[in-house]
């Protein structure tokens, strides 16, 4: 028996924040107390908890606060995003590979496996470095990086159908290749991708920031809370409480949405025991 | 044994082969000059001209591939545009320090991941299970720069216990004590998330195992509950074999930011540093390494594993 909604205090509360979470994003304008690109020169690097800046300020003196929410936006699609592109393309390999005959299966399958060879943030370094820093780089390389994984998942889901009676009473009455994978494969595969991608969303957020950390995602001045962690850095020996808050940020966002997606892998009945490695 | 450890070998060449071209792409494709982009702006002609020799850059794409990979496979990675010495060099130098942190990490990460799991497998339901659960779901999530910076700010400015980067004191005795106490920090940050993954794993196979047949039987057979946790545990261990190589590429991908903020002189810092100076050969070089070390222990985790359960041979 699985728990209803109201069993699983957990469940609800991630989902409240992650709700919360959300709303401040999209409110951001009304959400931070300051304008996050203004400046103060006598205000700089004060440590959290002075009088009219709650979390201090960076080295130029900007509210930390605001940057932190006003950041929110840039990271929250480098995180969210990349997931939904792999969710598309993986699902639609993973398909086409499962239908599609021993030559395209082998060939997809073993170009996706080049790709799986790669520690994700190297694959991440690889295709960024092709492309000018900023939001667009993050979301292609993540994209690049979660896509095998999703397809993987896809591809296993349509292995495990393909030889059932249903599809084989389809094709009998004539459906085309198309018509098959749309009508019959895609709504069992659809969900069972859909509650795995969801369980990247919080690995999807940690290597965004990252990329940005790194130089490669995006660059200051915009806010965002990998290239908060590199403009802060220089501050983390004279004022260590200024310096890891977008750490914590990151680290609290990553709980939030991993234990989100445990939750609702658990709830949809699926172990997890055979998942693929991109995703913890 | 022979056949499967044959096969798979043989499986891994296609794999290399993709992971070169991918890691040649990176630098193949680069939008705008590509000696500008080697050599740096300001460059010499004469410099200009030797490096597109030597690139072949008139020649086609596969071509040149063909030529680089020839001279990868004598380890001629090409010249660092910021240090202006041979990729492999550097290379070489750094990789020892990373060997030593990640095999410091890596033995965090089994014991104290087979410590959490098992913890968590014992009393599922109680509340030590609970929170060894939690623990897990919460080193999994923690990003190794959030670590990093969190453990700095703790221990090494805060509470002054630990250095806070570095790998001896410059006015230290130096010697393996002072090694150790500036390996500490950088490791346990390195190591979380794999330990967090190990816990997790552990936990479900230890799981399965003490809800199975042989814990019944050697319950009924009147062993204490510590005989009994000590064989299933044994019966367990070949789980942590399974994921492996997956521990290992999240050592490997976090050393990037881990030796950055810890200024630890290994693959990582010198990953970062060619980055930010857009020293592509060294970035190349670097992508290469560990794609490559990746896929060659991945292979050595599958050997172990066939090695231990005949099952995997098939």
């Amino acid at each position: 028996m699985k728990p209803t909604l109201r069993q699983d205090p957990v469940l609800l509360l991630s989902l409240g924040a992650a709700l919360l979470l959300l709303l401040v994003t999209l409110a951001a304008p009304l959400a931070a107390p300051y304008d996050p690109a203004a400046g103060s020169l006598d205000a700089r690097l004060l440590d959290p908890g002075a009088a009219d800046h709650l979390l201090g300020t960076d080295g130029q003196g900007r509210d930390l606060l605001s940057r932190l929410i006003w950041a929110a936006r840039a990271s929250l699609v480098g995180g969210l995003v990349p997931v939904l592109l792999a969710t598309v393309l993986g699902t639609l390999l993973g398909i086409t590979a499962g239908l599609g005959g021993r030559i395209t299966e082998q060939a997809l399958l073993r170009s996706l496996d080049v790709l799986y060879a790669f520690p994700g943030v190297l694959l991440a370094i690889a295709v960024a470095t092709l492309l000018r820093p900023g939001l667009g780089a993050t979301v292609l390389a993540l994209s690049v990086v979660l896509t095998p994984a999703v397809a993987r998942v896809g591809f296993t889901e349509v292995r495990r159908i393909r030889t059932a009676e249903y599809l084989e009473a389809a094709r009998v009455s004539g459906a085309g290749a198309f018509e098959l994978a749309v009508r019959q494969v895609l709504p069992v595969v659809a969900p069972v991708v859909l509650v795995y991608a969801s369980s990247l969303v919080g690995l999807a957020v940690v290597y965004a920031a990252g990329l940005s950390f790194l130089g490669l995602g995006v660059a200051p001045p915009t806010a965002e809370w990998g290239a908060m962690l590199d403009e802060l850095r220089p501050a983390l020996l004279t004022h260590p409480w200024v310096a890891v808050q977008p750490a914590v940020v990151i680290l609290l966002v990553s709980v939030l949405f991993n234990t989100l997606g445990e939750r609702l892998r658990r709830r949809l009945g699926d172990s997890g025991a055979q998942l693929p490695a991109v995703a913890r | 044994m022979t056949g499967f450890l044959l096969r798979r070998v043989l499986l891994a060449v296609p794999t290399l082969l993709g992971v070169t071209v991918v890691v040649f792409a990176t630098v193949a494709l680069v939008p705008g000059d590509p000696l500008t982009a080697f050599l740096g702006p300001g460059a010499p002609p004469e410099a200009r001209q030797e490096l597109s020799e030597r690139l072949g850059l008139e020649r086609p794409l596969p071509v040149r591939y063909l030529g680089w990979l020839a001279h990868a496979l004598h380890g001629d990675l090409g010249v660092s545009i910021s240090a202006q010495r041979p990729v492999q060099e550097l290379l070489g130098s750094a990789l020892g320090q990373t060997l030593l942190l990640t095999g410091a990490a890596f033995l965090l990460v089994l014991t104290g991941g087979v410590l959490l799991g098992a913890l968590g497998a014992v009393r599922p339901d109680r509340l030590p299970g609970k929170v060894c659960g939690a623990l897990s779901t919460l080193a999994v999530s923690a990003p190794q720069y959030s670590v990093a910076l969190l453990l700095i700010a703790v221990f090494a400015v805060r509470l002054r216990w630990l250095p806070a980067g570095g790998t001896h004191d410059v006015f230290g005795s130096g010697g393996p004590a002072d090694l150790l106490r500036h390996l500490v920090l950088p490791a346990v940050a390195a190591a979380l998330v794999p330990l967090g993954l190990t816990a997790k794993v552990f936990r479900a196979a230890l799981a399965a195992v003490l809800a199975g047949e042989l814990a019944d039987s050697l319950r009924a057979r009147g062993l204490s509950r510590a005989a009994v946790l000590r064989h299933c545990v044994h019966n367990a261990s070949p789980a942590l074999l399974t994921i492996g190589g997956l521990q290992l590429a999240y050592l490997l991908e976090g050393v990037v930011f881990v030796e950055t903020l810890f200024a630890w002189p290994g693959i990582g810092r010198l990953l970062f540093d060619a980055l930010s100076a857009r020293d592509l050969p060294l970035v190349q070089g670097g992508v290469l390494l560990v794609a490559v070390a990746f896929v060659g222990i991945n292979l050595l985790v599958d050997a172990a594993h066939a090695a231990v359960d005949p099952r995997v041979r098939g």
